[in-house]
């Protein structure tokens, strides 16, 4: 299919700085069926994922948006100046881990999960936009509350919180470490 | 900071000793472990303990020899990993104490323990997926990650948050600090004062450049009550801040629709 709509939907998206979600795009095409829409998006994807294209187009925080492939990471850096992107050091992940999956929480609730106080942790992660603070708990002292952000789905390529690693994935992860013991 | 701390499962078939001790507050945690829970966490498995049956004194131990190996405090961390310790003493003492009838399960004195233990085990479990994600994401580059290229295109004004106009303002305290100390000279300066000063300083100057303002301050206490008065007149929505690029300095000026108001009065 080489239709227009598909050729429209990618501009749409094209032009999108955050993810371009399915109802954005109906509510420009007013009369466009969603299942054509999303068909259309369907083969965007296909046609990106295939060689010979640097850029691609991604489903991640409940919209389309696109990306650039990773195996241009290099160059990609070399032009914006970026020597190394930085990972989240591994006290920031846990703590990222512990809001993510207990939201929404206080500094308290999140160092007591850790063991380890974690203020300059949620700091960082504030910073970084991947924790946004939603309020103050009723409780002594009215703590701030934190969850994550849209920010934080992005980070970490999820449409959503559901898509965070289950219950039986963790599981899973843990039967292997048990394994790896024995 | 190190990115990933080596698993400790996998890199010591003994329990780790401190690396050589510097002067900033991370050590405990360098030395492979995010914190008490992980220590406790890496005994059992090396322990091959079965964590809802974990043998307190032993563990305890254990752990209380890592402690002790430790050469440098450092007060903050070690209350972290002395609290646990002193949580594992506590539920010895009561597993020890004579009662009447056996405890029933939901009684243990080491649920407490045991809840928390497998509470972190699952989150650190999810890091390690989480990181796998990330590890790929961070190969992706998003065109709202992209950071403005250097030296081209005209830079837009952005709105900024509370966090980046304090980090300028520490960031102004650090040079200050930098300069050598002086003799506190006995000058009081009233929040009210200085807003009308700058209030009068945006009229005739329209705009104002946030750090070089501060840095012509003569004192620190002045300093600091200038960024109270910004804030307090960014809140009072009678002047706008804005910064073209993180870690760059502040712009500050007038609100065109205050200043009206202001005329009005």
């Amino acid at each position: 299919m080489n239709s227009p709509l598909k050729n429209i939907v990618e501009s749409l998206i094209f032009v999108s700085q955050e993810p371009l979600t399915l109802e954005r795009i109906q509510a420009v095409l007013e009369d466009v069926p969603a299942a054509d829409i999303q068909a259309a998006v369907d083969e965007l994807i296909a046609d990106t994922a295939a060689d010979g294209r640097g850029v691609q187009i991604i489903h991640v925080g409940g919209g389309w948006l696109f990306s650039t492939k990773p195996a241009f990471d290099r160059e990609v850096r070399r032009l914006l100046q970026i020597e190394r992107k930085n990972r989240l050091s591994s006290a920031g992940l846990e703590t990222l881990a512990a809001i993510a999956y207990r939201q929404p929480v206080t500094q308290a609730e999140v160092s007591a999960i850790r063991g380890v106080d974690s203020t300059s942790s949620l700091k960082t992660l504030l910073e970084k936009g991947l924790i946004k603070i939603v309020g103050r708990k009723k409780a002594p002292g009215n703590p701030l509350v934190y969850r994550t952000s849209g920010e934080f789905l992005l980070y970490l390529g999820l449409n959503g919180l559901d898509e965070l690693p289950s219950e039986e994935e963790i599981a899973k992860i843990l039967q292997e470490d048990k394994a790896a013991d024995a | 900071m190190p990115e990933i701390a080596p698993d400790p499962i996998l890199a010591a078939s003994e329990i780790p000793i401190p690396s050589a001790p510097t002067p900033e507050g991370y050590q405990v945690r360098l030395d492979v472990f995010e914190g008490p829970l992980d220590l406790l966490l890496f005994l059992i498995r090396k322990k091959k303990i079965d964590i809802h049956d974990i043998p307190i004194a032993a563990i305890t131990r254990n752990y209380l020899e890592y402690l002790n190996r430790k050469t440098e405090i450092n007060l903050d961390r070690e209350a972290e990993f002395l609290f646990v310790a002193a949580l594992l003493i506590y539920i010895k003492s009561q597993m020890l104490l004579p009662r009447e009838t056996d405890l029933a399960e939901h009684e243990d004195p080491r649920l407490v323990l045991v809840n928390r233990l497998l509470e972190y085990q699952k989150i650190k479990a999810a890091c390690s997926l989480l990181r796998e994600r990330e590890d790929i994401q961070i190969l992706q580059w998003k065109r709202n990650f992209v950071p403005p290229l250097r030296g081209e295109s005209e830079l837009e004004p952005v709105e900024l948050s509370l966090f980046d106009l304090s980090e300028s303002f520490f960031l102004m305290m650090k040079r200050r600090s930098a300069d050598e100390t002086r003799t506190i000279r006995g000058r009081d300066v009233s929040v009210e004062v200085k807003m009308k000063e700058l209030v009068g300083l945006l009229r005739e100057r329209h705009m104002f450049d946030f750090l070089e303002y501060f840095e012509a301050n003569a004192s620190l206490e002045e300093a600091l009550v200038s960024f109270f008065c910004i804030l307090e007149l960014v809140k009072s929505r009678v002047a706008v801040a804005v910064q073209d690029e993180l870690f760059q300095t502040i712009r500050v000026w007038l609100r065109k629709d205050a200043h009206r108001t202001d005329h009005h009065e």
